[in-house]
């Protein structure tokens, strides 16, 4: 109980208070500007969090990105571009209610169901981390070495687009990680006589090249010109909301669980989660027909999925230090540098600290109801700002941000080298996220194969022998196996000439 | 700037082999079989077996697709002067800002990129000047960074 207390008194103090809040208007800013993603926002918040106390800074990030998954809902209402790609799914269906006179409805939905998303999957982040990470006290190297894998495999084979451009893409995440001295054999590898590339690739300044610097590139190629806002209309952002959630509590409950769960599968985040749950809701639903014509049952489903998600992200990072999707991933790198391990000993060393991130969950879903109202009510203001003078704004603070990890100009450097390589990888349809969840958790990876190599005298069949680590192996297998047999599916469906089928 | 699945592949393969060679110089620990050689020949196998299967596939399929495809803003030169307006103020940010300082230097990046974008020259004027300032109170005072000093003493 004392935790309890200890965690309120850690959360309820002016400047957190004031931190959360200040990141929460940041987050519904950077959300809501169509082009700029959650991640983008911690990303950027990642450089300021780093001169703050562990829970300022982490509720800084839970805020932030809990308040741009909702906001990215707002110019996907009303322009029809989806502010952070995790509104891309129902996008269509906002757009044409904003049309026919319904932005109010339309947006208080995003908005409410989001918030009753968010709260639930805390709700089970709260009640499950703790019984989980029990479990994952009990686990060696075998076990974290599969988990690993089945959080690269899942980046690679859940996300959507090719699997050999994922592959691709974690590669690159993993070479990054192998440069340095810190191996376990603690020899400097690619590091070509460079002092500062010892202590590896630093994460910071790779991350803002990956997910900000790229975002600005591609912003300057191509450049267009948001049409202007439509004005309000409807009757009321919180007026019709209870009718909605008296006439769809299935599929918000639907939304909200499989939102979690997809959530908390390691390298599947908000966006995979929102596309999965409004297809769910499609199939499922009565009126199927409707779905993209302005329906609000997609809508309050898939809103309600994706801010699951992001809470359910966090079980896999707190409970064994494996990032559930890409934001989470930066938190994981934050985590290490403020000298926290994540993984299920944080529940032992550090409780008041995993309660006052629970709070934090709680505080940031129930502050988004206001904040979302005013967001959704200047979102013509905030819409107006263009990009020609945000880019290069952001672009300094990028230079900025990674100059101030270290203090060092090779930040900036790094940077660079790594927002020209995220453009290019985005020029080619090459995803971002498995090259970050490569670079986080390589050195684990290798780690924890070499403990368990060395453990085992070599042999391959001790990954197999503990039951659990048996049972993560076959799963992981099991995943790699899904691509070959959807390749056999097909083929057969292209081999076999259906009745109808020309010969 | 697209590669085809033919030409990804091959340098695919290439990197893979790269990697495998340099890869030869790490040793294991002593006295196991596993060390620092192990991470990178891994991935060096794995791409290997990825870029000749891409290959084969790309072989297989006879995509049409150019060796390098070029996406529609390589035909804009607005749109090619950004990028390359864009990447050289980082490096003129990284070759000069110890010389002569955070603020000139930030000014110029900002102030030099917004007008490449074509923001009207008196916005880009005054919102460079309250960015830089901003950015530079919130980090150097603030967070106490310690941003590059001018040499001209007031500008700081």
């Amino acid at each position: 109980m004392s935790v309890i207390v200890e965690a309120f008194g850690l959360v309820f103090q002016p400047n957190v208070l004031l931190v959360i809040l200040g990141s929460a208007c940041f987050g519904m800013f950077v959300g809501a500007i169509p082009g700029l993603t959650a991640t983008m926002a911690t990303a950027l918040l990642v450089p300021i969090t780093f001169f703050m106390d562990p829970v300022p800074a982490i509720g800084a990030i839970v805020t932030a990105t809990a308040m741009a998954i909702f906001a990215g809902d707002i110019p996907g209402a009303l322009l029809r571009m989806p502010g952070t790609p995790a509104s891309a799914a129902y996008v269509e269906d906002a757009y044409r209610m904003t049309r026919s006179g319904r932005s109010e409805e339309s947006l208080g939905a995003a908005l409410v169901f989001s918030a009753i998303g968010g709260i639930f999957g805390t709700i089970v982040l709260v009640t499950a981390s703790p019984a989980l990470a029990e479990v994952a006290l009990k686990f060696s190297s075998f076990e974290y070495f599969w988990l690993v894998v089945l959080g690269l495999s899942c980046a690679v084979f859940v996300s959507p687009g090719s699997v050999t451009r994922g592959i691709i893409s974690l590669l690159i995440g993993l070479f990054a990680a192998t440069i340095g001295i810190d191996n376990p054999a603690g020899e400097p590898r690619y590091t070509f006589g460079n002092v500062e590339l010892l202590a590896g690739v630093q994460f910071i300044p790779a991350m803002i090249g990956l997910f900000a610097v790229s975002e600005v590139l591609r912003s300057v190629v191509s450049r267009s010109e948001r049409p202007p806002v439509p004005p309000s209309s409807g009757d009321g952002i919180f007026r019709s909301q209870w009718t909605n959630l008296k006439r769809y509590p299935v599929q918000v409950l639907r939304g909200s669980v499989l939102g979690t769960a997809i959530g908390a599968l390691p390298g599947a985040g908000a966006d995979i989660a929102a596309w999965i749950s409004y297809a769910v809701s499609k199939r499922f639903s009565k009126q199927p027909q409707k779905f993209g014509t302005g329906h609000v049952e997609g809508l309050v489903e898939a809103g309600a999925s994706n801010n699951g998600a992001v809470s359910g992200a966090w079980i896999p990072a707190l409970v064994f230090g494996i990032p559930g999707d890409s934001i989470t991933a930066i938190v994981i790198g934050v985590l290490y540098i403020k000298g926290l391990n994540p993984g299920p000993t944080i529940f032992i060393n550090d409780p008041q600290l995993i309660y006052a991130v629970f709070i934090v969950f709680f505080l940031a879903n129930i502050i988004m109801l206001p904040l979302g109202w005013v967001a959704i009510k200047s979102a013509g203001t905030i819409l107006a700002v263009p990009e020609r003078v945000l880019m290069p704004i952001i672009l300094m603070f990028c230079i900025v941000g990674s100059f101030a990890i270290n203090n060092s100009i090779f930040g900036v450097i790094l940077m660079l080298i790594f927002g020209v390589l995220g453009f290019l990888m985005d020029e080619n349809d090459i995803p971002i996220a498995p090259a970050i969840l490569g670079l986080v958790l390589g050195p684990m990876l290798e780690q924890n194969f070499i403990t368990s190599m060395i453990k085992a005298d070599g042999s391959f069949l001790a990954f197999f022998e503990r039951p659990i680590a048996a049972g993560l192996g076959l799963f992981t297998i099991a995943i790699w196996c899904l691509p070959l047999i959807a390749m056999m599916i097909a083929r057969r469906k292209r081999t076999a000439p259906g009745p109808n089928a020309p010969d | 700037m697209k590669l085809n699945d033919l030409s990804l592949g091959i340098l695919v393969l290439l990197s893979g082999v790269g990697i495998y060679l340099s890869a030869l110089q790490f040793s294991p620990i002593p006295g196991q079989a596993y060390g620092a050689e192990t991470m990178p020949t891994t991935i060096a196998l794995v791409a290997i077996g990825l870029g000749v299967f891409m290959i084969g596939k790309a072989v297989v399929v006879r995509n049409a697709a150019p060796v390098l495809a070029l996406a529609d803003w390589t035909r804009s030169p607005m749109a090619l002067v950004g990028l390359s307006v864009a990447i050289g103020l980082v490096v003129f940010y990284i070759l000069f800002s110890q010389a002569i300082g955070f603020v000139p230097t930030a000014f110029l990046v900002i102030v030099t990129l917004m007008l490449t974008l074509r923001t009207r020259p008196v916005t880009a004027i005054l919102v460079s000047l309250l960015a830089t300032i901003v950015i530079q109170q919130a980090f150097g005072r603030l967070l106490l960074v310690p941003l590059p000093r001018s040499a001209l003493g007031f500008l700081w």
